[in-house]
Formats: C-alpha cells, structure tokens, sequence
C-alpha cells in the first residue's frame, strides 16, 4: 500500500524527467556561433531597433512629453523596469505587459494615438526599455491580484488545443531537446523577446511569436495583446524566474 | 515610412599602419520581390544596392548587393589606420535614395 | 567592366544586351520586371556563372580562405567569411571579390570591391541562401589573373520559400 505508492511515484519520477528538469532561456539552443552573435551588439541586428527605440525615447510629438521628460536617465532610472513585467496595473486592474504599459503612456500621459503591436515604433521601444533590463533576472509578482492571471496562464498552457491537439506543456516540458525540422525545442521561455527572428528577417514581439505556436497547432490565433497570450505571458515568466532577459534575442 | 539605421563599429583609434577592422550592420528589409505581404500584397524588390565607404577622402571599400544579401545586412572589412579622418559610409537604396553615416579614426 | 548582374538563365546571350543591363542595374531597377522567360528553366552551369565574371579566364585555384558553414541553420541569414592572400600594394592587390550562389533565383550575390588601402583582401558578409547547392568565390588580381574557392552547403530551411 505504502510500498506500492511509492513505486508508482517513482515510476513517474522515471517516466517524466524533463517536467522537473531545470528551466532554460532560449539562448542555450542556440549553437555557438548564433549566440556569440546575440551577445555581439555589432552583430546582432535587434540592436538597430533599440537604436530606433532610443531614438523615439527622447523624441517629442507636437506638444506631448517625450518619454524621457518623466523618465529621465532611463538607462538608470528604467533599469531593472522590464523585469517585473507583465504585472497588474494599479489603477485599472488589467495585466499590462510591457507592450501594454508603453502603450498606455502614450494614449494616457503623452495623449498620443497608440501605436500598435508590430509597428516598428512600439517594436522599437519594447525592445529599447527592455534592453536597459539585459542581464537583469525576471521577477514577477505571482500573488495577490496577479494570481488568477498566472493561474489563467497556467491552465493555457496545459491545456490541449487546435486540430494537432497538443498543449504547450507537451513540447516545451516533455520534449525539450529534441528536433522539431531545423529547430531544437526550448522550453519555451520567451525571455529574449522581442527577438530578431531570421525566420521574419526582422524584431518580433511575444505575441507575434505566440500567435505562430498557435499556428503551429492549428490552434485558434488570438490578437496581438488578446487577454489568453497576456495570461500565458506571465505564465511564463513565472516559471522563467530567475533567468535573466535577453531582449533584443536572436532566434531562428 | 522605413527607417533606416546602422551601427559601425570600428576602434575611435589606432597607431599609424595599423589594420584596423572596421565592422557594418544596417537596417533594411532588403525585400528581394515576389514575396507576401501579411495583407497578402506581394512586396516589390527593394534593397540596398550598393554601400560605399571612403577614408579621408579616399575610397576604402565598395559592396555591391544584390537579393542575394541578407536583410539587415552585416558587413566588414578592414583598413589601414593611414592618417586621421573620417569614414564616410554612405548605401545607395533602389530608386536613388541615398543614406549617410560617418565615423572618425584617429590615428597615433 | 564586367556586368554585376547575371540573370539565372539557360540561354548564354542575354536577351538584353550587357549595355542595357548594367543601366538596369545602375539604375537600380528591378529584374523581376523582366519577362518571366528569362528566368531559367535549366540553370546556369557554375562554371558559365564563374567564366562570365573572368571574362573566359580560368581562375586559379587556391589562396583564399573560404569560411561558410556546411550546414546551415536559416537560409535567411548565412555569415560567410572571405580571406584572399595578398600584400595589398598598389602594384599587387585584390581589385575585388565575387560570391556565386549557384542556385540562387540570381546567382550573382554580391561583389566587394578593395583598395591597396584595406591592408588586408579579408571580408565578412552576411548572404542569403535559396537552397543546398555550391557556392563559388571569385577574386581579381591587381596583377591580372583570377583566384578561386567553393563550398557545398546544406540549406534545410530555405530563405526564398515563402511561410512560417
């Protein structure tokens, strides 16, 4: 009785060894030469977008604030910002990634109409604020009013979806390390986002990576910032805890 | 409207006969033609075409692109530190549109 | 001077003449323009690519470092690193070096262009890749003559095939 559930216990502990393994960013599936070249800011060309977004920070629109009137010396003052997102907006109550957050500057603060996911602009100072955290380790808040979006995000991840029926869990927990076409799976992290994809030949955001695992599956493709991949977003930062960001990555 | 940026990355400065690497990454889309667009529009052909780099006035290198190059291309080459000046970097975009940058050697 | 472009053809005269072609290309106009005809049914023999840039001179082989990875990840974004031996004197010095995708839509890729003042024939680029195939790198000597390397590579993610 005792015996026997140990056994089954252990037997699972057998049978499913990559579910405890130890989370790993991206980068450590990346050969060599690609991650020298993510580490390389001559090379790696994310860097010519946080070079627009640096630009941006400091650019005014008509009579709106630029970013850097209330942010002064972001490379200071916005270090370590990124790491802490996605979180819950105290006024509104919404998750807020940092897509989110920029975005509600804009419309609220600067009263500038909003500019998109995607567009290279908000591409430009996602990755530009993010940078400022490179190094940095993640660090979400997980409890309090976070925590029915972490467990909205959990659920999504486990859940089985689309006509392949496979949940994310299934890939980036059960088959880490294995092929999957010229692509070895990761755990899925998605700490060096936005990221240089050669796949898009450009920086894509989170959701824009989400939404091709979506497709992948042939799962339902949510919008850009739709609640589900805000949920799954910090989902997975939770469980990235500890590593650090990497934006701008690079990605195949 | 697209953005151009690049970074150059080469030593501010250097001893006199020096080789020096002189390092060039540049944004754009180098859209090769015949590809989709996400509206499912079929993007022409626009690439940097040609990047031209002169040292104190005299021509240092010159990279003729074709669809062949990869977007936001990366580029390097190297030269000698032969007095101080600037590098002037300057890529021609299909159409004519030209883009500037310049980067100082100083040399010792 | 020889013609940049070489369009993937089976024919060994181009419809255009080389005049009109090199305006073409100057002018930065696009050969996706051109009547699909021209685009090659069976494609060009790497040697005819290699002749067309020696203007029929037999490149020698040897003297070049030619760094491209056997296997590469994404045809996208392919580094390629090139080292031709020379003094780089103004007596003897490499005018230039051509890279020939052999089955690439355009097989000419790109051409670097270098003066005694480099101190070194030594570039990197980064190039894209339609598919598995020889790729052919081609340098003129100040002295006359030409130097040649190639590699085979293996493109498993193709850059030119649209999707994912």
């Amino acid at each position: 009785m005792r015996l026997s559930g140990l056994s089954i216990f252990a037997l699972l502990l057998v049978a499913a060894p990559a579910a405890l393994a130890q989370v790993k960013s991206g980068s450590d599936f990346l050969s060599p030469e690609m991650h020298r070249q993510q580490d390389d800011e001559a090379r790696n060309p994310g860097f010519l977008w946080t070079l627009q977004g640096e630009e941006l920070f400091s650019r005014r629109s008509g009579d709106a604030p630029a970013c850097l009137s209330c942010h002064a010396e972001p490379k200071q003052s916005l270090r370590g910002a990124a790491t802490h997102y996605p979180m819950v907006d105290a006024a509104s109550g919404k998750l807020l990634n940092l897509e989110g957050r920029i975005e509600q500057c804009r419309s609220e603060r600067q009263k500038q109409p909003a500019f998109g996911y995607e567009s290279p602009e908000l591409l430009g100072l996602t990755a530009y604020v993010a940078s400022l955290s490179r190094g940095l380790r993640l660090a979400v808040a997980t409890e309090g009013a976070a925590k029915p979006y972490l467990e909205a995000g959990k659920a999504f991840y486990e859940r089985r979806q689309g006509q392949l029926n496979l949940s994310c869990a299934q890939c980036h927990d059960d088959l880490v390390g294995a092929r999957l076409r010229g692509d070895t799976i990761s755990h899925g992290v998605g700490t060096g986002y936005p990221a240089y994809r050669l796949e898009w030949n450009g920086v894509g955001s989170l959701h824009r990576r989400l939404r091709a695992c979506s497709l992948g599956v042939r799962a339902t493709q949510f919008d850009y910032g739709a609640p589900e991949y805000l949920a799954l977003e910090l989902y997975l930062a939770a469980r990235a805890k500890g590593l650090a960001i990497e934006a701008p990555g690079l990605r195949r | 409207m697209a953005t151009f940026n690049a970074r150059i990355t080469m030593p501010a400065e250097a001893k006199a006969g020096e080789i020096v690497e002189v390092r060039v990454l540049a944004r754009h889309p180098m859209d090769r033609g015949g590809q989709v667009d996400a509206e499912g529009r079929i993007v022409p052909r626009k690439i940097l075409n040609r990047l031209t780099v002169t040292y104190a006035g005299e021509p240092v290198f010159r990279y003729d692109m074709h669809t062949g190059v990869a977007a936001n291309p990366f580029v390097s080459f190297t030269t000698r530190a032969v007095e101080t000046g600037d590098l002037v970097f300057e890529w021609r975009e299909d159409g004519g549109a030209t883009f500037t940058r310049t980067a100082r050697l100083v040399v010792t | 001077m020889s013609s940049l472009i070489s369009p993937a053809s089976g024919r060994s005269e181009p419809a255009f003449s080389r005049r009109e072609l090199i305006a073409a290309g100057t002018a930065g106009l696009a050969l996706a323009t051109l009547p699909g005809g021209l685009r090659a049914a069976t494609p060009t023999p790497l040697s005819e690519l290699i002749a067309r840039v020696t203007e029929g001179a037999t490149p020698a082989r040897g003297g070049i470092e030619f760094d491209i990875p056997q296997l590469v990840e994404n045809g996208n974004s392919v580094d390629v690193a090139i080292r031709v031996e020379s003094p780089m004197t103004a007596g003897d010095h490499v005018r230039w070096i051509h890279v020939i995708a052999e089955k690439n839509p355009f097989p000419d890729v790109a051409r670097f262009h270098l003066w005694p003042r480099n101190g070194r024939a030594e570039v990197a680029a980064t190039l894209r890749f339609a598919t598995s195939q020889k790729v052919a790198v081609v340098a003129a000597l100040s002295r006359g003559g030409y130097a040649m390397s190639d590699a085979d590579i293996v493109v498993t993610l193709s850059a030119c095939i649209d999707g994912g």
